[in-house]
């Protein structure tokens, strides 16, 4: 236990913050054409993923080969906390690069991972994630979208019809890594199995879903798929194990996921502080002691949310296991909502403007951004997907506490 | 920052959780409660296992080890609401000596031969730019007068380091325990014995002043020792709550109504992972602020203040839903859970609640109006 990294961790922190300043993208370009969906890669992103990729910053835990350069996880750790600290996003397509990239790459055959693991680390392909559906959402188990072999394993085509939701990034992404039902005789944890879809695919209807604030930059989608056609050699993994892949492919970041929801929450505390003293000065005594005890409970829940990260990582990266890695989403999103709302409340009515702070491009673009308030409602964006906070509270009690299932 | 135990501090965790099993029973705190016990064969124990000696430098008889271990033995301690003299001897009284820059006594603290506390508290307010107890020159010594309130032991311990205002500044002189006029407080915990010290005229000789009043970064070097006694209270109640949380889980997958097992409501569920949440909040703030002790980093205020309120939040909570979850078996005497719960509430309150941490951060953040406390 201790305060600092090994030397050699900090050598190459400092390597890698050489690099990052001489081959960023530039303010300038971010802001003038920044992501508007996360299956969206504007000319500037791709050229940065390219660059991470060539230069094995990319995912660093990688051989070289896929864009790394072996290193451990404290090194990635390291990694993500200069990009994040530089307000340079790792990547436009987050889930392209944080799940369906890993998952092809240890699911997928040599033809999967060359067509379509490897252009998304260059930067060339993005992708979406087809889970939820109208009617599987925090139950995804029971998710129904059907996929129907015709013809042989080999030379056959998969059928599909069904339809998707809440599907991040499908109106831009070049294909989906879709989750559907094989096996409909099976119990529904063992019938669903893994397809890559082009999105450009007959059959394929995209309608995006305008959200409650950035109404014009939709990033939520529903996909409707009509007969679409596949070949079999579309099937990623074994039939039936998808649902187990979707835990393997999940729990990819998970041990990393935290630090850019941590660093996001460290943003905006930094920007409420900051702009804090000017809104208190106007505030009488009783009003300023309850304004600042409150941005005070969210600095020490900023502090916690990094500390417990850092040790939850720390047992992961010893191999060990992490029963703070299952608080992670749910504190750093609660957090992160928080924060938002304690800033809209010191800056006052002023925060109910819409649209004075323009999209600059440096954040993910499912990371809350623009005025408190508007970052307030994209919040929920992170208490409700990939597993609502009521759902992480069950899996914490489950899984990790033990208590029977109700 | 790696914030997770080496195998070796590991391993003395798990060897200080084993002897405490056996010689720290909830029966030892029970008679504690009940008046029919005392804390003098659990003390024998600790002191034949040196662990008083642990974090002391070698040249005054200690084991040498840090804070980080310290903090390890504190936990356990707090886990099965110990009443010891360790607490207050070694997180209190020795960190007072070597953070004056003095060694008085430490070699009787290394071998278990001299306890000691630590006093600071105006009316329950533990403020170390205000202390309660001042200091006239008298000769080369000093002449104390002042009332301190809920010292650790202050009833028993052979040596109170008191800190004490001057003209000049504050400064750290060590009185023995039996030239102070001490009565011990009625409080809900008796395995944390708190007590009243009058100093009425007590005279303290040259060669008990700890740290001179006015002397260079005297002032910073009392905050040091209070954020080191601090520190070492988070970890106890955050150590004691966890223990608590134990319990209800445990509780909750036994007891049964309506035919199933209480815990697999979902109401309950939810009040346990915030439980959860809770106690590893505090846990991992407490211990990034151990570290900022050991390393003697320049975060350690606003470390620790952050820390202790989040103890606070922590000991509030579970408190409160340990207590609600059991149900009346919780609410009765025979039953061991009320041990852990007023240790708790004890913990949050020592070296200052939540609201009075929060200021302090307020402050440190530079939110606070001008002359609030830091």
């Amino acid at each position: 236990m201790r305060l600092r990294f090994d030397d050699s961790v900090e050598a190459t922190r400092q390597e890698f913050r050489e690099w990052l300043a001489a081959n960023r993208p530039s303010v300038e370009e971010m802001a003038a054409d920044p992501a508007v969906s996360t299956g969206h890669a504007p000319d500037w992103a791709r050229r940065w993923t390219r660059a991470m990729f060539d230069a094995g910053w990319l995912v660093p835990g990688w051989p070289p080969e896929l864009g790394g350069r072996g290193a451990g996880p404290i090194e990635t750790f390291v990694v993500l906390e200069e990009l994040a600290a530089a307000h340079v996003p790792r990547t436009t397509n987050v889930q392209g690069l944080g799940i369906v990239a890993p998952s092809i790459v240890d699911y997928g055959t040599p033809e999967q991972v060359r067509d379509h693991a490897l252009p998304i680390l260059r930067g060339e392909l993005t992708a979406c994630l087809g889970m939820s559906e109208p009617d599987a959402g925090s139950d995804l188990a029971s998710l129904s979208t059907r996929a129907v072999l015709e013809g042989d394993e080999d030379t056959g085509e998969w059928v599909i019809d069904g339809q998707k939701v809440w599907t991040s990034g499908a109106n831009y992404a070049d294909f989906c890594f879709l989750f559907c039902r094989t096996e409909p005789d099976e119990p529904k944890h063992r019938g669903i199995s893994i397809l890559l879809v082009p999105m450009d695919a007959p059959g394929i209807t995209v309608r995006p879903l305008p959200e409650i604030v950035h109404p014009d930059e939709p990033d939520l989608n529903e996909v409707f798929l009509d007969g679409v056609r596949v070949p079999a050699a579309s099937l990623v993994g074994r039939r039936g194990d998808g649902w187990a892949m979707a835990n393997g492919s999940l729990a990819h970041e998970r041990g990393m996921v935290w630090v850019s929801a941590v660093m996001g929450l460290e943003e905006a505390l930094g920007s409420l502080v900051a702009g804090a003293p000017a809104h208190l000065a106007a505030m009488g005594p009783h009003e300023r002691a309850l304004a600042v005890d409150q941005i005070v409970q969210i600095a020490i829940d900023t502090q916690a949310a990094r500390c417990l990260g850092q040790r939850g990582f720390a047992k992961l990266a010893r191999g060990g296991s992490a029963p703070e890695q299952a608080l992670m989403k749910l504190y750093a999103s609660d957090c992160r909502q928080r924060v938002a709302r304690i800033a809209a409340d010191v800056q006052g009515a002023d925060s109910l403007e819409l649209g004075s702070v323009p999209n600059d491009g440096h954040q993910a673009v499912d990371e809350p951004r623009g005025t408190w308030m508007e970052q307030w409602f994209h919040s929920f964006a992170n208490t409700i997907s990939a597993g609502t906070s009521e759902i992480q509270r069950n899996i914490v009690a489950e899984r990790v506490l033990g208590l029977p299932r109700g | 920052m790696d914030l997770e135990f080496t195998d070796d501090q590991l391993e003395l965790r798990d060897a200080a959780r084993q002897v405490l099993a056996g010689a720290c029973p909830p029966s030892l705190v029970r008679s504690l409660y009940e008046g029919t016990g005392s804390p003098e064969e659990l003390w024998k124990v600790i002191r034949e296992l040196d662990w008083p000696a642990l974090g002391l430098p070698e040249e005054h008889g200690g084991l040498g080890l840090g804070f980080v271990e310290v903090g390890i033995l504190v936990e356990e301690l707090g886990r099965v609401a110990a009443p010891s003299p360790l607490l207050a001897t070694v997180t209190q009284f020795a960190a007072a000596v070597r953070g004056s820059g003095s060694s008085f006594a430490l070699g009787d603290v290394a071998s278990g031969r001299r306890t000691g506390t630590l006093a600071l508290a105006d009316d329950g307010r533990w403020d170390p730019t205000r202390p309660p107890v001042r200091a006239e020159s008298e000769g080369s010594g000093y002449r104390l007068t002042g009332r301190v309130t809920h010292v650790l032991d202050g009833d028993t311990a052979d040596e109170v380091a008191v800190v004490v205002g001057t003209d000049r500044g504050p400064g750290v002189v060590a009185v023995p325990g039996s030239e102070v006029v001490a009565s011990r407080q009625t409080t809900v915990d008796p395995t944390v014995p708190l007590a009243t010290l009058e100093f009425d005229g007590v005279a303290v000789p040259t060669e008990r002043v700890l740290l001179a009043p006015g002397a260079p970064g005297a002032a910073d070097a009392i905050a040091r020792i209070v954020d080191e006694a601090t520190v070492a209270i988070v970890l106890s109640t955050v150590a004691t709550c966890r223990a608590i949380f134990e319990a209800t889980v445990e509780y909750a997958k036994v007891r049964h109504q309506f035919g199933r097992p209480i815990g697999s409501f979902q109401a309950v569920k939810h009040r346990l992972a915030d439980c959860f949440l809770a106690v590893e909040r505090a846990g991992a703030l407490g211990w990034f602020a151990a570290l900022t002790v050991a390393e003697d980093d320049p975060r350690r205020p606003v470390a620790v203040a952050m820390a202790k309120a989040a103890a606070a939040d922590c000991a509030q909570l579970l408190s409160r839903d340990g207590l609600q979850l059991h149900g009346g078996i919780g609410f009765t005497w025979e039953y061991d859970l009320h041990f852990l719960l007023k240790r708790a509430v004890t913990g949050d309150l020592l070296f200052g609640g939540g609201a009075f941490h929060r200021s302090r951060v307020a402050a440190m953040l530079g939110l606070a109006d001008d002359g609030e406390a830091q």
